[in-house]
Formats: C-alpha cells, sequence, structure tokens
C-alpha cells in the first residue's frame, strides 16, 4: 500500500513537472507561431475579435510589402557583414591578445589585464554622446564601419581566451617551440589556434548575437536606409505611418527565421556557449 | 675555449633578446585593445564628464555652465519617473525571470523526464529572438485596443479591455513582459548548468536522512546554487538599466512618462532635444547609479557568500 | 615564417573589412559621382508619394540617380540636425517641415542658398507667405522651396454622421457645424445617438483651433505667449474630453491608425490635404465611407514642407534643378494627384482640369476645390524657433487629461513648466 502511494505521488509530482514544462515552452513559442499567423494573414484578420489564430494566405503579399517598405535584403545583407566581420575581427584580436596574457612575460601584464577586466564595468552608455561625435567626426555616420571597428573592442573575449589559452594549451608545447626557434606569432598560430577551436566557437556565437541584435547604437550612427541593420530597418516598418500589422510582422518573422534555423540546428552549441560566457565570467 | 664564450654570450644574449622579443609580441598583441578602447571607449568617457558642465546644442560653440546640467536633470520630474520606471520595470522583470528561471531549471532537472532536449530548446528559443523583434511582436500584441490579441484573451476570463500603452501599469507590465519573455529561459538554462554541478550524492545523503524535497531544496539547492544566482542577479540588474529598446519601439517616440527610462531619457535629451549637456549629465548620473547598485550587489553578496 | 602568416591575417582582414566598407560606402553615401552618374541622397518623411515623380526625373535625366529615403517626421528632423551639426552625414536634399523650418534657418550655414542657384527667379510661382517662410528676414538667403500647404478641413464618416441624425451632405454638414459650439453641440448628439465619439484625439481638435489662430506659441521676438492664444484651444479640447466626447488615442499611434479603419468615431477635424494619403492607407477598405466638409471658423494651416539643399551636398546645382522641378506647378499638381498633397503655388488654383478633381474614396468629394477654398484664408503664422518642443509638451498634456483624467489646468501648468525648463536648455 505504501509502494502504492509513493509511486502514486511520484507520478503526481511528474505530471506536475510535465505541465509546467509543456506551459513553459507553449509560451516560450507561441509568440514566434503567431507572428507567424499574422505574418500571413491581412491586416484586418489581426484587427479583429477574436485575431486570427491559424496562418492566412496573405504570406506572399506581406512581405511585398515588406519589400516595398523596407530595403529588407539590403538590411540583412548590411547585418551579416557587421556581424561576420566584427566577429572575425574579434576572435583574431582577442585570441592574439589572450595568447599574450596567457603566454607572454611583459611589464605591467598584470596590471593592463586587469585595466582590461574594469573595462566590462563601465556602462556603454556613459559615453554614448562622445561617440557618435567621434564617429561623425570620422565621417562614418551611415558607414558600416561605424559598427565593426568599436565592435572590436571586446574586454570579454580578451578575457574568455586567456581563461581558455591557460588552462587548455599547454606551456610545455609551447616551450619546446621556443627552443626550436619557433617565431611567437607561429606558436600562436601553429599551437594555440588548434586547441582554441571550441573556444572560438563558443566567443563567436556570442559575438555575432550580440552584433546581430545590438539597436541602440545603429539607430544613432545609421541614417540612411543603404546603411541600415535589419534590427533598425524593422523599427521602419513600425515608424510608417500606415499601419500595416500583417507586414510589420512579415518582416520581423523573416528576419528572426534565419537566426532560429541556425540555432536549432546547432541548438546544444548555442545554448552551451551563450549560458558558458555567461557562467565562466 | 674563446669560442665555447663567445657561443655562450651570443647563447645569453640571443635569449635576452628573445625575452624583449616576447614582451614586444606582448604588447604588440594586446595593443588593438588598448588603440581602440582610447578612441572609442576612454576618450568618449571624458569627454561624457566634460560635455556635462557645458551648454552646447550640437552646433556653434560651448558654454562652461557649472553644475547647471546636473541641477536641470535633478530637478527635472521626468528624469525621476524615468528612474522610477527603470526601478520599477527592474522589480517586475527581473524577480519572475528569476523566481521561473530557478523552478523550471529544477523541474528540467528532475530524473526521468524524457523529451529534456526538446524542453530546454523551446524555453530558450526566446533568447535567440532579437529585442527588436520581440518589441514588436508584443506591442502588437499588447493593442490597447478590443482587439489586441492579450485584451481578447482577457476578454475570455471577463476583463475589460486595458489601454496598455498609456496606463501607468499597462506600460510597465507590457515591456516587463517582454524583457521577461526574451530573458526566462535564458536563466532557465544557467541554472540548469549550476544544478546539474550539484552532486548527486548530496541529495543522495539528504535521502538517506530522511528530508523531504523542501528540504534538499533548502539546504543544498539554494546555498550551491548561490553564486550563480547572485551573478544572475547582477546581470539583470545592469540589463534592466539599461533597458532602452523595448521601450522606445513599443512607446514610440511620444517619450510617454509611463514607460521612459533613464536610457531613453538620455536619448531623448541628446538625439531629440539636442540638450547635449544635460543628457551627458543625465549619463553620468547613469553610471553612478550603476556603479551604487553594483557596490550593493557585491557587498551583499560577500555578506551572503559568508 | 612568422611575418609570412601575419601578413596573411592583416591582408585577409584589410581585405574582408575593405569589402564591407566599400559595399556599404557605395551604397551610403550620398552624392558620389561614379561615371557620370550623379547619386542624389533625399530625405523624406511621411507618405508624399514621390517616388514615382522620382523615377520620371530619372527617366528624364539618366545621369541623375536619386534615392529617397524615408523616415518619421520628427526622426528625420533630428537626423537632419545632428547631422549637419556634426558636419558628416546629411543628404543632397533634405525635406523640412514648417514648423521646423525656423530652426533650421538658424543654422543657414549649414544649407546652400537656393538665390544661388536661381530660386529668386521661381518665386513668383508659390503663395507669398509660403515662400517668405524659408527666407530670412532680409530675404537674402531661401532655404527651401515649397512643396505642399495644409489648409485645414474636416474629413467625417458619412455612417456615424447619418446615424447621429446629422446632415451627411459636405455643404449642410458644414452649415451646421459652423462653429466650434455647435460642434462641441454636434458632438454630444452623436454620442447620444450612436455612442461614438466625435473624435478619436484630443490633439485633432486642438491643432484645429490652434491652426486658426495667427499667433500660436511664440511672437515674433521668441517670447513665449501661449497662455493668450492657444489656451482656449486647450480648454476647449479638455471640457470635451471631460465629457466624454473625444476619443483617447494619440495621434500616429497604432491606435490612432487602426481606429481609421473602423469608423469609432464621426470626424477628424483640422485635416489637411496631406493626411488624405494616411487616412487612404490605414483604412484601404472603407472607401466611400468618408467625406470631406469645411471646418468650423475658417481653415488654418496644418503642415507643408520645403525642400533643403544641405552645405554638405556636392552636387548642389543638381540637387536644386531637381527640386525645382518637383515644386513646380505641374508637379505639384501630380503629388497632389498622388498623395494629396495640396500644391503651393496658387496658378494652380485656377487650373479647370485641377479643380475638376474629385476623389471616390471621400465620396466624390471634389477635394481640390474644398481645399483651394480653405487654402484662400490660411494666413502667415510666426512659429518661432523651439515650435517643436511646446508643441509636443501640449500634445502630452492633453493626452494625460484623456487617459488618465488628469486635471486639465494642473496639467497645463506642468506642461508650461516643463516647456520653460526645456527652453532653458537649448
Amino acid at each position: 500500500m505504501s509502494e502504492k502511494t509513493v509511486s502514486n505521488k511520484v507520478s503526481i509530482s511528474k505530471l506536475f513537472v510535465y505541465a509546467l514544462l509543456v506551459i513553459a515552452s507553449f509560451l516560450s513559442i507561441f509568440p514566434l507561431y503567431w507572428m507567424f499567423v499574422m505574418a500571413t494573414n491581412h491586416n484586418s484578420a489581426i484587427n479583429s475579435v477574436p485575431p486570427a489564430f491559424i496562418p492566412g494566405s496573405e504570406l506572399v503579399t506581406n512581405f511585398t510589402n515588406v519589400i516595398n517598405t523596407i530595403d529588407f535584403w539590403g538590411a540583412i545583407g548590411n547585418s551579416l557583414i557587421v556581424s561576420v566581420v566584427a566577429t572575425l575581427g574579434v576572435l583574431f584580436l582577442c585570441s592574439l591578445a589572450g595568447f599574450a596574457f596567457a603566454k607572454f612575460e611583459f611589464k605591467g601584464k598584470n596590471f593592463l589585464f586587469f585595466a582590461i577586466l574594469i573595462t566590462m564595468m563601465i556602462p556603454p552608455q556613459l559615453g554614448l554622446i562622445p561617440q557618435y561625435i567621434i564617429i561623425s567626426k570620422l565621417d562614418w555616420l551611415n558607414d558600416l564601419k561605424a559598427i565593426i571597428i568599436p565592435g572590436l573592442i571586446d574586454a570579454f573575449g580578451i578575457f574568455w581566451m586567456r581563461q581558455y589559452i591557460s588552462s587548455n594549451v599547454p606551456n610545455e608545447l609551447v616551450d619546446a617551440a621556443k627552443v626550436d626557434g619557433c617565431s611567437n606569432f607561429r606558436i600562436y598560430w601553429n599551437i594555440a589556434v588548434p586547441v582554441i577551436i571550441p573556444a572560438f566557437a563558443t566567443l563567436a556565437i556570442i559575438k555575432f548575437m550580440y552584433i546581430w541584435n545590438d539597436f541602440l547604437w545603429p539607430l544613432i550612427v545609421l541614417r540612411e536606409e543603404s546603411s541600415f541593420t535589419i534590427q533598425v530597418a524593422l523599427r521602419g516598418l513600425i515608424d510608417n505611418y500606415v499601419r500595416d500589422n500583417g507586414m510589420i510582422l512579415s518582416g520581423t518573422f523573416w528576419a528572426t527565421v534565419p537566426l532560429i534555423i541556425v540555432f536549432l540546428l546547432l541548438n546544444r552549441l548555442f545554448i552551451q556557449s551563450l549560458t558558458e560566457g555567461a557562467v565562466k565570467s | 675555449m674563446a669560442k665555447t664564450e663567445t657561443t655562450l654570450k651570443t647563447a645569453k644574449r640571443s635569449s635576452l633578446s628573445e625575452r624583449t622579443k616576447e614582451a614586444i609580441s606582448g604588447y604588440i598583441y594586446i595593443s588593438p585593445f588598448f588603440v581602440l578602447f582610447a578612441i572609442f571607449g576612454l576618450f568618449p568617457i571624458i569627454f561624457s564628464f566634460y560635455l556635462g558642465f557645458q551648454k552646447w546644442n550640437g552646433l556653434g560653440e560651448m558654454e562652461f555652465v557649472g553644475l547647471q546640467n546636473f541641477k536641470w536633470v535633478l530637478s527635472d520630474e521626468i528624469f525621476w519617473t524615468s528612474l522610477s520606471n527603470t526601478l520599477i520595470m527592474w522589480v517586475l522583470g527581473t524577480i519572475p525571470q528569476l523566481l521561473f528561471g530557478i523552478i523550471l531549471a529544477y523541474a528540467l532537472n528532475a530524473a526521468l523526464i524524457k523529451m529534456k532536449s526538446f524542453f530546454r530548446v523551446a524555453i530558450f528559443m526566446p533568447y535567440v529572438t532579437s529585442t527588436v523583434a520581440v518589441a514588436i511582436v508584443f506591442g502588437i500584441m499588447f493593442n490597447s485596443q478590443d482587439f489586441g490579441l492579450i485584451n481578447v484573451i482577457l476578454g475570455w476570463f471577463g476583463v475589460d479591455p486595458i489601454s496598455w500603452n498609456t496606463s501607468w501599469w499597462g506600460v510597465k507590465i507590457a515591456i516587463s513582459t517582454m524583457v521577461f519573455w526574451r530573458w526566462v529561459g535564458y536563466n532557465t538554462i544557467i541554472y540548469l548548468a549550476g544544478l546539474q554541478a550539484i552532486p548527486n550524492e548530496l541529495y543522495e545523503a539528504a535521502q538517506i536522512d530522511g528530508a523531504t524535497i523542501r528540504q534538499k531544496i533548502q539546504y543544498i539547492t539554494i546555498p550551491m546554487l548561490r553564486p550563480i544566482i547572485i551573478l544572475t542577479v547582477f546581470t539583470s540588474t545592469i540589463g534592466a538599466l539599461q533597458l532602452f529598446t523595448e521601450p522606445l519601439i513599443y512607446i514610440g517616440r511620444s517619450f510617454r512618462e509611463e514607460g521612459i527610462t533613464v536610457v531613453l531619457y538620455l536619448y531623448r535629451e541628446a538625439f531629440t532635444n539636442l540638450s547635449f549637456g544635460p543628457a551627458s549629465a543625465a549619463a553620468i548620473i547613469l553610471f553612478i547609479i550603476i556603479i551604487i547598485l553594483s557596490s550593493i550587489n557585491v557587498f551583499v553578496a560577500n555578506r551572503i557568500g559568508r | 615564417m612568422m611575418k609570412k602568416w601575419l601578413i596573411v591575417i592583416v591582408f585577409s582582414l584589410v581585405a574582408l573589412f575593405l569589402a564591407a566598407c566599400s559595399d556599404d560606402g557605395d551604397k551610403a553615401s550620398g552624392g558620389k559621382s561614379d561615371g557620370d552618374t550623379v547619386n542624389l541622397d533625399f530625405w523624406v518623411f511621411g507618405s508624399t508619394g514621390y517616388q514615382e515623380l522620382v523615377d520620371e526625373y530619372m527617366e528624364e535625366n539618366p545621369n541623375v540617380k536619386i534615392t529617397i529615403n524615408e523616415g518619421e517626421m520628427n526622426d528625420m528632423h533630428n537626423n537632419l540636425f545632428t547631422s549637419i551639426s556634426a558636419g558628416s552625414g546629411a543628404p543632397d536634399i533634405a525635406q523640412i517641415e514648417v514648423s521646423q523650418v525656423e530652426k533650421f534657418l538658424q543654422a543657414k550655414d549649414q544649407f546652400h542658398n537656393l538665390n544661388d542657384y536661381g530660386a529668386e527667379d521661381v518665386a513668383e510661382n508659390f503663395l507669398d507667405w509660403k515662400w517668405a517662410q524659408a527666407q530670412t528676414v532680409d530675404g537674402e538667403f531661401q532655404i527651401g522651396l515649397p512643396t505642399d500647404i495644409g489648409p485645414t478641413t474636416m474629413f467625417y464618416r458619412i455612417d456615424v454622421i447619418e446615424a447621429a441624425g446629422l446632415p451627411t451632405d459636405r455643404e449642410e454638414l458644414a452649415a451646421e457645424i459652423d462653429t466650434w459650439e455647435a460642434y462641441y453641440e454636434a458632438a454630444k448628439k452623436v454620442k447620444e445617438e450612436t455612442g461614438k465619439y466625435m473624435t478619436d484625439t484630443p490633439q485633432l481638435v486642438y491643432n484645429a483651433i490652434r491652426d486658426q489662430q495667427d499667433l500660436q506659441y511664440f511672437n515674433e521676438d521668441d517670447e513665449l505667449i501661449m497662455e493668450d492664444t492657444v489656451k482656449e484651444a486647450y480648454d476647449f479640447t479638455t471640457k470635451m474630453i471631460e465629457e466624454d466626447l473625444i476619443g483617447q488615442n494619440e495621434l500616429w499611434t497604432p491606435e490612432w491608425g487602426t481606429a481609421m479603419a473602423e469608423g469609432t468615431y464621426a470626424t477628424m477635424p483640422g485635416a489637411p490635404g496631406w493626411m488624405v494619403a494616411n487616412v487612404k492607407g490605414n483604412a484601404p477598405d472603407a472607401s466611400g465611407n468618408w467625406d470631406i466638409a469645411s471646418i468650423p471658423e475658417g481653415a488654418g494651416n496644418w503642415g507643408g514642407s520645403f525642400l533643403t539643399v544641405p552645405k554638405e551636398s556636392e552636387y548642389p546645382q543638381e540637387a536644386y534643378d531637381f527640386i525645382s522641378w518637383l515644386t513646380a506647378p505641374e508637379q505639384q499638381l501630380r503629388s497632389f494627384e498622388i498623395a494629396g498633397l495640396f500644391p503651393s503655388t496658387p496658378d494652380v488654383y485656377e487650373n479647370e482640369e485641377f479643380l475638376a478633381t474629385t476623389d471616390e474614396y471621400f465620396n466624390g468629394a471634389p477635394t481640390a476645390q474644398i481645399f483651394a477654398e480653405a487654402a484662400k484664408s490660411v494666413k502667415t503664422v510666426y512659429m518661432g524657433v523651439n515650435y517643436a518642443i511646446v508643441d509636443t509638451e501640449i500634445s502630452t498634456a492633453l493626452v494625460n487629461v484623456a487617459v488618465d483624467g488628469a486635471d486639465p489646468q494642473a496639467e497645463w501648468d506642468a506642461a508650461i513648466e516643463r516647456i520653460t525648463s526645456q527652453l532653458e536648455r537649448q
């Protein structure tokens, strides 16, 4: 009898856990599903009581409207350019700096590393206005450089790379290479880089997501449609004097889908990277 | 003999130069960060402090006005509204987020749950959606009219439509929901990682001692998770203080008082009203607030850590 | 060995940058001429429908390539202002709204003087007052060429007006609602008969009366005089709010837009020509439900713009040629047909063809005639440099009264306080 109650108890609590997870998953996915529903419905179907809950037939029309309203592909292209270039740049610069901090001896090393850590504490808004002025003096307004070059500053990346390199690149290997007369850069390139590929993957995902989703800074320095990233361009959809929710959500949906697909394909790596980065720091 | 000496010498010299070489390489490898940071990080910060004491509309000459800008900002009711809004939305968005994060992580960590990876992916998915997209979708859901999705759902329960975008709590709830939705999964996964790091033996030992589930949570889970909880409180606090995208997209450029945040206030002063002086003053004040809250955070964390 | 690798890396990075930047440079920074083509960036706001005309112009002038960049009105002006103050990022041609033109005139050294390119010769094409708004007091400096003006009328929903027992004929309705007092009475009738609002946003009523005043926020010495000029409009509006005759939507919000399609209110007072495109866009299925009557107590002017050439443009002559073409009477006529932008060239008003324009969407109303009639009573208003700041705060006050049921006088005082503090910072 007691065994039975225990198993009952277990199944009830199990049921409860399942219910919780199902509801949470539903609430997590529903807005994305609804975005798709709206993207395929006419504005009037959205603005009615009750609104549409199943996909409609306006998929193509809505997206055509998006393309007529904003330069969707151009903005996706710009976003890809800034995200990819900034990510590659950060991978290179941060691993190089991290390598130097982990394996080289030079004066003031600890102080400089500490200084880098301190910069992580400063909220980015503090220098926002002068940053804008600098960018305009450099004549970089409406230029993707304005996103890419400041995007190369990544204190976390250096920290992350240093930690990874210190614990994963054996000192013996580095010393052996030195004895063999390898140049410092070759040691980095031939010995460190192959070992730190997993750290690259993690940093790349974090950085790419960050730049891809960034909004405030691009909003300030990109004012011309031809230079918009997708996030700034999406805002153009809701800024229109004419509200067409079907069109708005169509643009938003199609701008979200690529990242979702990549996430679904690489979900393990994604989840691990994005959370590991947070925990380790 | 002489020969050996010279080889020794060259060896010594080359090893010396090896070391300098290494140092030089080191400096070169880390220099990009410092150069870029000097231009796009340090200089702007110093300049912000300078601008905070000037009157400047972007055109024309700057004029030194002493503490005038700070006086303006601090006597501006909207600034205080923006600060209290930010703090309210921090509480509304952060606390449920962390609470649900822990509960969901606990559920995901429970033994014998099938389709774990499906749930994990589903719950994490919102985080992959961009903030702008989240704000747009939820902005339409929180439409104030009868046909807004949330109003329709409330209607099923007999609740009258709420004018979300203009009411004091409506705006805050809508914006906090956006923050909550995007971040809860992220925190869940972080907590999950923390839970999985707790050795099973602890629970087993407790089981033998006859501990209840609640006792296990109270005496094993929570203490072991403490560093991670502190971390998430810390990051979500800083994130909440910098809230910008959601309110901008949702309330638009009316910058209505119900939803204005400190960063939005700063943005409005600088890029809409072109008062760069007060805007810089607001940035400095925000910086000080973040420093204070972070110190409190660290202090409390240290206290608890003991 | 190390050098080799370093060079490879550096080169590939540089190549990536260049790829990124040049790709962007071609598209983004305007005013560059590749070969013989002159690229002109053109910033516009609102529903201008200029694309069609631009395409036409490019066809006729294959050496000119014009890229329209459409933005939200306040955003566009702010971007323009921050760009000209930074000395970079401004377009070749920028549309500036009438309430902002004074402010940009103060920064006139950041613009090309259109008189240098022959603007004086076309001055007589335009309404005198409109022309004068875009020049310095001495007339030496012309910052922009006039596009449209915004003589105000009253749009109304035929179905709601009918249900309220009011005359649906546009002339009879105008006769019935010939004063604001009558408008107020009609509002009560609408409320009683249909339960609907007279209009859905307080700002429209306020704006309509505001635009009828000869002086609005500032006098010509830039002193704040709103207590004597627009307070009455504010009081009238808040009275209607308090009696629940006006809805709570805020102009330009999604709620405001979607309400147009719903027929939840009876009138849209103070609507100028450029509003036509907004209504049609937001309520594409409401054709035939709307009509246009004249506004109580005579038309004012709301909005209308100028086209300017910022100093940064390397092709001021080409830019000028284009804007003088775009603002010429024939093209203004086209803009009216396309987007309802009412011409600022008075010759057009006598044009038979123009006057014969009717609009099926507005129940076949002779739109040109109605707006032309309204245009006659429009007077010059001095708006002042900081018009937009004041107007935003008053809007906030009105919405607060409407939404939160706040005390009108307290909101007014608070708005004045905010305005004063904002003005001090300028």
